[in-house]
C-alpha cells in the first residue's frame, strides 16, 4: 500500500515537472522565433527540445525514485 | 505563546537557512529579469519613436485616475452584458496583485527585520497571498472553460495562450507547495497555520516528508526552486518574448496616454506643412498609434461590436489592430533596431485591404467598448485619406458624392429638391434678407434634399415657433457641414467647406446653432473650433427637452397610442453622450408605451449610414440597417424613434427590405414632439391644428 501510495506520489510530481518542463522549453521556443529565428527553423527546435526535455523527465524520474520520501 | 510569536518561531530556522539561499537566489535573477524588461520595452519604444509626432502631455492627474480606474479596479473590463470575462479578468488581476504583495512583503521580510513577534502585515501578507492564490485560480479556470470549451469566435487561440495558462497554474501551484512542505516539516501547532495558510495547510496533509531535519529541509529548498526558476524564466518570458501578457504595462499605458479630446473630432491634417495625405506606410502612423497596436490585449469586445463584422463584412476591428501589428513587426524585424526591410508588403491592399477600410460606418461601437481605449477609427481614417488624397482610389459611389460635396455643396447626387423646397410657403427668415435671429436652425443636407427627412426640419419649425423662438435659415447659403468629406478620408474638401461655413456664420454673427443631425451636430461643434469657428451647437432633442423641462413646450401625447422604442444614434450617443434627453422627449409623451432595444445607449448598433455609407451600395445581404431593423422587429414596437436623419432613411430602406411597411414604422423626435403638441393658450390651437397652419405658412 505504501509503495502504491510513494508511486502515485512521484507520478504526481512527475506531471508537475513535466508541465513546468512544457512550459520553460515552449517559451523558449517561442521566443526564440519572436526575436527573429526563421518559422522553417520549427521542426528542428522542436525536435532538441523535445530531446532535451526527455533527458530532463528521465533524470527527474530517477531522482525522484531514489531520493522521494518512503511513506 | 500568543497565535503570531507561534507562528513566526517555526519559521526562524526556516527564513535564515532555507530562505536566504532563496534571496540570494532572487538577488542574482533580479538584475537579469531588470535587464530583460529594459530590453523588452524598448524594444517597443524604439518601434514607437518611429511614428509621427502626437501631443498627449498634459492633465497629468486626469490621466493617471483614469489610469488607476481602469488598469486597477477595471471598470471598463466588468459590464453589464461583460459580466463573465469581467469578473473573470478581475479574479485573475486582483489575485495576482495579492499574491504578489503578500510575496513581496514576505520575501523582504528578511531585510526589513523579522522581529518576534512579528508585526501584523506579515501575518496578514501570508494570508493575503494564499488569498490571492485561489482567486488567482479561479479567474485562471473561468478563462481555460472560456476560452478552450466555450469557445466564443472573438477569441481566437493561438500557440501562447495554453503555455501561459499551465505555466501560471504551476508556479501557482508549487508555490503553494512550498508553503505546504514547510508546514509539514514544521513543529507548529497545527491550528496556527490552519489559520494563517489554510491552502498551504492542507497541502501539507497530502505529500510525504522526512523523518530528519536536514532531509527536509533539503526537500523544501527543492521545492522552492522548483517554484523560484520557472517563475523568474516566466517574468523573462513576458518581456524577451512579446508576451500578450505585456499588457500588464502596456495597456495601462496606452490608458494614460488616451486621446482626451472630443471624441467626436479627428485629427486635422496641416496642408502647409504636411508633406503626409494620410498613412500609407506603418510608420506613418503617430507614435499613439502604433503605442495601441503594442497594447490590444486581444480580447475581441471591438468584433463583437462592430457592426459591419456583425453583418458579414470583412472589417474587423481587432483583426484590423492585429495585423497593423504584426505588419510592424515584419517591416521592422530586428529588436531594437529601426531598421526596417527592404521591401515590406503594401500595408494598404496587401495588410489592410481597401475593402476592409470602406467597410468602417465610424459607428465608434470598438472603441466605446475597448478596455485600453485603442482608437481604431483614427487609423481608418487616415488610411482613407490615403486613398481618397493620394492614390484617389475610392469606391465609385464615394467619388460621386466626394464630387456632389465638392460641386453642388450636398452628398445627395439626383435629387432635384434644392435647400429651399422643403420650407416652400412656410414663410421662414433666410439670414441672407433677415440676420436678426437669436437662433441658426442649421437643416442639413438630408433635411433639405431627402424626401423623407424633409418633414423633420417641417416638424422642427413647428416646434420652434410653437416655443417662440426666434430662429432663421441659411436657405440656398447653407451647405454640407463636410462631415461626409471628413469621414471618407477627402480632409482638403472637409477644410474647404468649413472654412466656407465658418464664414458665412460670421458674416452673419451666429452665435448659436441648432441642428436635427448628430453628424452636423458633431462637426459644426467639436470640429469646427479646429478652424475658428466657436459656435453654441445644440442637438435639436437637446433643445426640445430643454423647452419642456421649462415649460414652454408641452405636449399631452402623440396622435393615437402606440409602442415605441428610441434608437441611439451614434454620433448622438457615443459620439457626444446624449442619451437622457430624447428619453425626456419620449417621456413627456405620456400617451406613449416606450420600450428600450436590447441594445441601447452606448451599446446601440448602428444604422449603417455613417462614414459615408449613407450614400455607398451595399451588398443585400450584408447590410448593416437591415440588422437593425430585425432586432427592431423583434421588440414589437409599433414605431422606431430616432433623432438623426441617416438614421431615418436607413431604417425606412430597411423597413421596406423587410416588407415590414405595414407593422412598423419610423419617425423622428421632433416629428412625434410636433404631432403632440398640446393646445396653445397664446394662439389657441391644438398642436395638430398649428401643424395645419404651419403648413400653410401662417404662423411664425
Amino acid at each position: 500500500m505504501d509503495t502504491l501510495l510513494r508511486t502515485i506520489a512521484i507520478i504526481i510530481e512527475l506531471l508537475i515537472l513535466a508541465a513546468i518542463a512544457y512550459s520553460v522549453f515552449n517559451g523558449v521556443r517561442l521566443t526564440a522565433f519572436d526575436l527573429g529565428i526563421r518559422s522553417k527553423y520549427n521542426k528542428v527546435i522542436i525536435m532538441v527540445l523535445l530531446a532535451v526535455g526527455v533527458i530532463v523527465m528521465v533524470f527527474f524520474i530517477a531522482h525522484l525514485t531514489t531520493f522521494y520520501p518512503a511513506i | 505563546m500568543s497565535l503570531s510569536e507561534l507562528f513566526w518561531t517555526g519559521q526562524e530556522v526556516y527564513i535564515t537557512e532555507i530562505f536566504l539561499p532563496i534571496i540570494i537566489g532572487v538577488l542574482v535573477f533580479v538584475p537579469l529579469l531588470a535587464v530583460i524588461f529594459i530590453f523588452g520595452f524598448m524594444r517597443h519604444y524604439r518601434l514607437w519613436k518611429l511614428g509621427q509626432p502626437d501631443d498627449r502631455s498634459g492633465n497629468f492627474w486626469k490621466r493617471f485616475r483614469t489610469t488607476l480606474a481602469v488598469a486597477v479596479a477595471n471598470v471598463r473590463m466588468i459590464r453589464k452584458n461583460e459580466l463573465y470575462p469581467g469578473i473573470m479578468h478581475a479574479l485573475i488581476f486582483g489575485g495576482a496583485s495579492v499574491l504578489i504583495l503578500g510575496k513581496i512583503v514576505r520575501l523582504f521580510s528578511y531585510f526589513t527585520g523579522i522581529t518576534n513577534p512579528p508585526q501584523n502585515v506579515y501575518l496578514y501578507a501570508s494570508w493575503v497571498s494564499e488569498v490571492g492564490a485561489v482567486l488567482l485560480l479561479i479567474g485562471g479556470g473561468m478563462a481555460v472553460y472560456r476560452r478552450f470549451i466555450v469557445r466564443p469566435p472573438r477569441l481566437n487561440n493561438k500557440p501562447e495562450d495554453s503555455l501561459i495558462y499551465v505555466w501560471i497554474f504551476v508556479i501557482v501551484l508549487t508555490g503553494l507547495m512550498v508553503k505546504g512542505y514547510r508546514i509539514a516539516i514544521s513543529e507548529i501547532a497545527p491550528t496556527d497555520w490552519a489559520a494563517w495558510s489554510p491552502i498551504g495547510y492542507l497541502i501539507s496533509h497530502i505529500f510525504p516528508t522526512f523523518l530528519t531535519e536536514a532531509r527536509n529541509e533539503i526537500l523544501v529548498w527543492h521545492r522552492a526552486i522548483i517554484h523560484t526558476v520557472p517563475a523568474a524564466i516566466f517574468l523573462g518570458y513576458i518581456w524577451l518574448n512579446r508576451s500578450r501578457l505585456q499588457h500588464i504595462l502596456l495597456s495601462p499605458l496606452n490608458i494614460f496616454f488616451r486621446s482626451l479630446k472630443p471624441k467626436g473630432a479627428l485629427s486635422p491634417v496641416d496642408f502647409e506643412t504636411t508633406e503626409l495625405f494620410g498613412v500609407s506606410k506603418i510608420e506613418e502612423f503617430t507614435w499613439k498609434q502604433l503605442l495601441d497596436l503594442d497594447a490590444c490585449t486581444q480580447c475581441g469586445r471591438c468584433q463583437d461590436a462592430c457592426p459591419a463584422n456583425f453583418s458579414g463584412k470583412l472589417l474587423n476591428p481587432k483583426q484590423l489592430i492585429l495585423n497593423l501589428r504584426d505588419h510592424l513587426y515584419e517591416v521592422y524585424p530586428i529588436p531594437l533596431s529601426q531598421k526596417n526591410i527592404e521591401s515590406p508588403k503594401d500595408m494598404i491592399s496587401e495588410v489592410i485591404t481597401d475593402e476592409v477600410i470602406w467597410d468602417c460606418t465610424t459607428c465608434r461601437a470598438c472603441q466605446e467598448v475597448c478596455p485600453v481605449y485603442i482608437e481604431h477609427i483614427d487609423k481608418i481614417i487616415d488610411m482613407r485619406r490615403n486613398l481618397a488624397m493620394e492614390k484617389s482610389r475610392f469606391p465609385e459611389e464615394v467619388q460621386n458624392t466626394l464630387k456632389s460635396i465638392g460641386t453642388r455643396g450636398h452628398p445627395f447626387r439626383g435629387t432635384t429638391a434644392t435647400r429651399t423646397t422643403w420650407f416652400e410657403g412656410l414663410d421662414l427668415k433666410v439670414l441672407g434678407e433677415d440676420s436678426d435671429v437669436d437662433v441658426l436652425y442649421w437643416v442639413g443636407c438630408a433635411g433639405a434634399l431627402e424626401d423623407r427627412n424633409m418633414s423633420v426640419p417641417r416638424a422642427m419649425v413647428k416646434i420652434l415657433r410653437a416655443a417662440g423662438v426666434n430662429f432663421g435659415v441659411l436657405g440656398t447659403e447653407e451647405n454640407c457641414c463636410g462631415d461626409p468629406a471628413r469621414r471618407m478620408g477627402d480632409e482638403y474638401l472637409f477644410q474647404t467647406t468649413c472654412a466656407g461655413n465658418i464664414e458665412i456664420f460670421k458674416a452673419y454673427n451666429v452665435r448659436k446653432i441648432i441642428t436635427a443631425c448628430p453628424h452636423c451636430f458633431n462637426t459644426l461643434k467639436h470640429e469646427y473650433p479646429q478652424f475658428g469657428g466657436d459656435f453654441e451647437v445644440i442637438h435639436h432633442t437637446q433643445f426640445i427637452a430643454g423647452l419642456i423641462r421649462s415649460g414652454k413646450l408641452k405636449i399631452s401625447g402623440v396622435n393615437g397610442s402606440g409602442k415605441t422604442a428610441y434608437h441611439d444614434s451614434c454620433y448622438l450617443g457615443r459620439y457626444n453622450d446624449i442619451y437622457q434627453e430624447p428619453r425626456e422627449i419620449l417621456t413627456a409623451c405620456k400617451r406613449l408605451q416606450v420600450v428600450e432595444l436590447p441594445r441601447n445607449r452606448s451599446r446601440s448598433f448602428c444604422c449603417g449610414g455613417g462614414g459615408g455609407h449613407m450614400w455607398m451600395e451595399e451588398e443585400p445581404d450584408k447590410r448593416v440597417n437591415e440588422r437593425r431593423i430585425e432586432e427592431i422587429i423583434q421588440s414589437k414596437v409599433d414605431f422606431v424613434t430616432t433623432a438623426c436623419p441617416y438614421c431615418l432613411t436607413m431604417f425606412e430602406d430597411g423597413i421596406k427590405a423587410k416588407g415590414a411597411e405595414e407593422s412598423l414604422q419610423v419617425k423622428d423626435l421632433s416629428e412625434l414632439v410636433a404631432e403632440a403638441l398640446e393646445k396653445d393658450s397664446s394662439t389657441g390651437i391644438t398642436g395638430s391644428e398649428m401643424s395645419d397652419e404651419v403648413d400653410s405658412g401662417q404662423t411664425g
